[in-house]
């Protein structure tokens, strides 16, 4: 039961007992005043039968009938005494007069037979009264006629006194039955009176048993509630509604350092609230007096400040309540002093703050020094790679060998932790790019084949199930984890087997891969293979010697693979090899046209350029200086951002090199001021520099107009690839050497089956014309708008396609590519090279 | 009460003192006819051991009137007549009983106690007339009804005795 549910029957009890007592008095009071009411009526009816008998009305009746007798008896008598007979005549005329006249008799009178009797009567007192009055000798004269009306009139005064008797008989029995039928009345309203009081008293006495019992639960509650006050940690204080303390818990004794008798009855502003406050708490109190808005009951736990006893000001954590009592609302606050908690929370964040910084501190620390040892590293290579070039001896040649292959180790371990730093700090981002699988998996069994066989162990790999080819993933991070793994395994075995087996799982739209790599080598013990993803393990000591590393690999591998929302494991029994797995999603991909692959720079003839150098590092400057000119380019150098974009004002170069960390003006920021001219160079070709070959940078990179990215340190053979790419430095070849890029003639004889000669001429000579007129129409300036571009481009990759003019249809769609990615200057840098394609298109297609 | 019984006493017995010696001598015999026989217990007699008084002795004594109404007559009346507290006073009555008789010698009895100033009177006129015996006369002790509850009692309407001729004194 709710407290709600408990209050609503509490006001519903309380409605009952209000209207049963209401009621009770009510008919208590009805019942009472009708008991009045007809004890008066009785007392009335017994007072009208007291005065009805006044006098005893027939006891006069019948003494008149008794005066007439005597009266009657004296005219009997014999002598007649006159005087006699005249006293009783009048005693008994005066009788009459006061039935008459008397107002107990009034009833009476209006009695028919009663009056008949009496004007009878009347009639005799009236015909004798001349007789009486007169002398002597006439009353002896009318003696006997006197006699005989009296022995008449004996009949009627005796209907007097009869008549009276009945109708004083029927008016008593009336009045008896009245007086009885209001007696019963007031038995029977005494009875309901009675009846009244004891459903009164039955409910008096419900009542005190309810209110017994209400008061034997109010005292066992309110024992209860006093002992969890008392017991309760956090400090309970009660207060009225003017602020008054009303309840003063021993918790809160004990937090406020006051007793509960020297603080009951006080404001509880000036007992425990600091003085800067008591101004807002004055107006909290008068607002929620008001029926304002509470700023802090019910609104859970707040935190505050408060005053001791002794002066301290200490912070709190409070709860308050109100509840509704007869006097009015209270408030019931829980505090808490949390002194303690406070200071362990500052510590806490303190310490958290340092340890942040810390972290901070470690990751920047270490990618300047990845930085800056690689800075000097590349010059160190570059100049060894130079060194090579020149006439060495046999030892010679050796060192520099042996001088390069740890320079690369050390440039790896370098970027193995760069790797890791970048994971940690969150930086690290994977691609999503189509690549044929079962290509890469060959390029890594084929690389390590060789190793594989120094060890006398056979290395091999397959599909488990269905083959997926093609599938979107990052081809760089794949390559990585599945090298370090499949190296790892097959340097840890010795004359046995390496295998790795990939499976492909549809799983709705993606497809979770399943790589599996199993080694016979030497296996792991259970701690090893529990750690051996963690930082800085390697592995059995006893191989060491032979396998080296910096324990990083498997913990790059892992962190790649999370990075790919992959997992990565172990299986392994000591001395019976192990089992690497790692799962990975991927979705399926279209298969794409690999794109011709290009000759190998060094095979292809290139003009010689004009190359702007933009480098601060003397040392990488010159090495860059020394490679093209050793394929005999021309190179100017500048030295930081702001002489390179002078130098670009100055002539027109085919290329520029951009270094992207400079002081003075960054590659980025000096990329942008170029491209932004008009000078010469505004158009030429740019490509970066860069130690830092992350992915979303060299986006970046393009975003601000670059062409391409040259990865540091710098090798002949990835400088020669870009000449080549970006300035169609390419010296025009013999038609015969270009003929099986320049077209494919397997296709194109088709299309000469398909169509027969003449048809094929016709529409070779359409071909012609239109690509004819779409170059001119590049060289207008419409062509500048992309969106326009981009549908021209794919018409005509088209119509190459048909012709299979290869090289063409690959130029064509680039510049598509380019012209919807908005890339205005590779689409430049495209379009410039289109002249000659054409050239050599046009010379084969006819 | 008791104080005023005291007095009444006190006073009665003074001016009994004063008048006995007086009266005993003055109250002559009856000259008229006689409307009331005093007999009983009683120390002023003027005819044997009676005390016979006609109605102009009877007027002579001290004379009272009120209006009252009556359960035996319609409307107010006016009675005048001796107090029954002058009776007691001439005759020295302090306490004891009287007991009255009408003419057909009807009798009822009366303390003397009754015999107060305000209190009942022997009328002997009604309305400023002479009562007859048809008229309940010639003598009637009247209480004066209306002026006090007590009188509208069963016991005093028994006591109010008319056509009145005799007194008999019992101390």
């Amino acid at each position: 039961m709710s407290d709600r549910d408990l209050t609503y029957l509490a006001m519903k009890s309380k409605q009952r007992n209000k209207a049963g007592r209401t009621f009770a008095v009510l008919s208590g009071l009805l019942a009472f005043s009708a008991v009045i009411f007809l004890a008066f009526s009785v007392t009335k009816e017994i007072r009208l039968l007291g005065s009805a008998n006044s006098d005893n009305v027939q006891w006069q009746l019948s003494q008149t009938e008794v005066e007439f007798l005597e009266f009657s008896k004296t005219l009997a008598e014999l002598p007649v005494d006159l005087a006699n007979v005249r006293q009783r005549f009048d005693i008994f005329y005066s009788r009459i007069t006061t039935v008459l006249q008397a107002t107990v008799f009034e009833e009476l009178r209006d009695d028919e037979h009663f009056q008949t009797s009496l004007d009878a009567v009347q009639t005799f007192l009236r015909l004798s009264v001349p007789l009486i009055d007169g002398d002597d000798a006439a009353l002896l004269a009318a003696l006997p006629d006197l006699r005989q009306s009296s022995l008449q009139t004996r009949r009627d005064v005796r209907d007097l006194s009869n008549g009276g008797l009945d109708l004083f008989a029927t008016a008593s029995d009336k009045q008896r039955s009245a007086v009885a039928a209001t007696m019963i009345e007031l038995a029977a309203v005494l009875a309901i009176l009675i009846g009244v009081l004891a459903v009164a008293v039955l409910y008096l006495n419900r009542l005190l048993r309810a209110l017994t019992r209400r008061e034997h639960q109010q005292h066992q509650t309110s024992t209860r509630m006093n002992a969890i006050i008392s017991s309760s940690l956090d400090g309970v204080i009660v207060i009225d509604a003017q602020g008054s303390i009303l309840t003063f818990s021993p918790a809160a004794e004990a937090i406020f350092g006051y007793f509960a008798e020297d603080v009951v009855g006080r404001d509880l502003a000036t007992v425990i609230v600091p003085p800067k406050l008591r101004d807002v708490h004055y107006a909290g109190m008068e607002r929620m007096r008001n029926g304002g808005k509470k700023a802090v009951v019910g609104k859970g736990r707040v935190r505050l400040e408060a005053l001791r006893a002794n002066g301290e000001l200490f912070p709190i954590e409070m709860a308050i309540h109100s509840s509704m009592t007869t006097e009015g609302e209270i408030f019931i606050a829980f505090l808490r002093d949390i002194t303690k908690r406070v200071a362990d929370e500052v510590e806490l964040v303190a310490a958290r703050d340092a340890a942040v910084a810390g972290a901070k501190l470690k990751t920047e620390f270490l990618a300047t020094m990845s930085h800056e040892i690689r800075t000097p590293l590349n010059g160190l290579l570059g100049n060894l790679e130079l060194m090579s070039e020149t006439e060495l001896t046999q030892s010679q040649s050796r060192y520099v060998r042996n001088m390069d292959t740890s320079g690369r180790l050390l440039m790896r371990h370098i970027s193995d932790v760069l790797d890791i730093t970048r994971y940690d700090a969150g930086k690290m981002t994977t691609k999503s790019e189509p690549m044929d699988l079962s290509v890469l998996l060959q390029d890594i069994i084929d690389s390590q084949t060789s190793m594989a066989g120094a060890n006398q162990t056979t290395l091999s790999w397959g599909w488990d199930g269905a083959p997926q080819n093609w599938i979107k993933s990052d081809p760089d991070r794949l390559q990585h984890v599945l090298l370090n793994l499949i190296g790892n395994a097959v340097k840890f075995t010795r004359n046995g087997n390496v295998t790795l087996t990939v499976a492909a799982q549809p799983d709705g739209d993606v497809i979770q891969l399943g790589f599996t790599i199993s080694d016979t080598g030497p296996g792991m013990s259970a701690d090893l293979a529990g750690r051996v993803f963690d930082d800085f393990v390697t592995g059995n000591t006893a191989y060491d010697r032979d396998v080296g590393g910096t324990g990083l690999g498997l913990s790059i591998a892992k962190r790649f693979v999370s990075a790919m929302n992959g997992q990565i494991g172990v299986e392994s029994v000591l001395g019976s090899g192990s089992t690497f797995w790692v799962r990975l999603p991927v979705s399926a991909a279209q298969p794409v046209q690999r794109q011709p692959a290009l000759p190998p720079p060094a095979a292809r003839p290139i003009r010689p350029l004009q190359v702007l150098v933009v480098e601060d590092n003397e040392i990488n400057r010159t090495v860059v200086r020394d490679m093209l000119e050793k394929g005999g380019h021309r190179v100017t150098e500048a030295n930081d951002g702001r002489a390179g974009v002078t130098a670009a004002l100055s002539r027109r170069f085919d290329l520029i090199l951009m270094d992207i960390s400079m002081p003075v003006m960054d590659g980025r920021t000096t990329t942008r001021a170029i491209r932004r001219g008009t000078g010469p160079s505004a158009h030429t070709p740019i490509i970066a520099l860069t130690a830092n070959a992350m992915q979303e940078e060299q986006v970046n990179f393009l975003a601000d107009g670059m062409d391409g990215v040259l990865t540091k340190p710098l090798t002949k053979a990835a400088l020669a690839d870009v000449l080549g790419r970006h300035t169609g430095a390419v010296q025009p070849a013999t038609p015969q050497a270009a003929a099986p890029q320049v077209l494919d003639s397997e296709h194109n004889a088709e299309t000469r089956e398909i169509l027969g000669e003449s048809g094929y001429a016709r529409m070779s000579g359409v071909f012609v014309e239109e690509v004819e007129q779409f170059i001119l129409w590049l060289d207008d300036p419409a062509s500048h708008d992309l969106s326009a571009l981009a549908p021209q481009c794919h018409k005509f990759a088209g119509s190459a396609a048909v012709f299979g003019a290869t090289a063409l249809h690959t130029q064509l769609k680039e510049m598509e590519t380019a012209a919807k990615q908005g890339n205005d200057s590779a689409v430049m840098a495209l379009r410039s090279k289109l002249p000659a394609i054409w050239k050599a298109t046009r010379a084969l297609v006819d | 009460m008791l104080k005023m019984v005291l007095n009444t006493a006190m006073g009665a017995s003074l001016a009994l003192a004063c008048a006995t010696a007086a009266l005993a001598e003055d109250m002559a015999a009856p000259q008229g006819d006689v409307l009331l026989t005093v007999s009983g217990d009683i120390d002023v007699t003027n005819v044997g051991d009676t005390l016979q008084l006609d109605r102009e002795q009877l007027a002579a004594l001290d004379m009272t009137s009120f209006e009252t109404t009556t359960i035996w007559s319609d409307g107010i009346q006016t009675y005048e007549g001796t107090s029954l507290a002058a009776l007691a006073e001439l005759l020295g009555l302090t306490e004891g009983k009287i007991l009255a008789t009408a003419i057909n010698d009807y009798t009822v009895e009366i303390p003397v106690s009754d015999a107060v100033e305000g209190g009942p009177i022997i009328a002997v006129l009604m309305n400023g007339e002479e009562m007859s015996v048809r008229d309940k006369g010639p003598l009637w002790i009247v209480y004066p009804y209306d002026s006090n509850k007590d009188y509208r009692s069963e016991v005093v309407y028994s006591r109010s005795i008319w056509q009145l001729d005799r007194i008999e004194v019992m101390r």
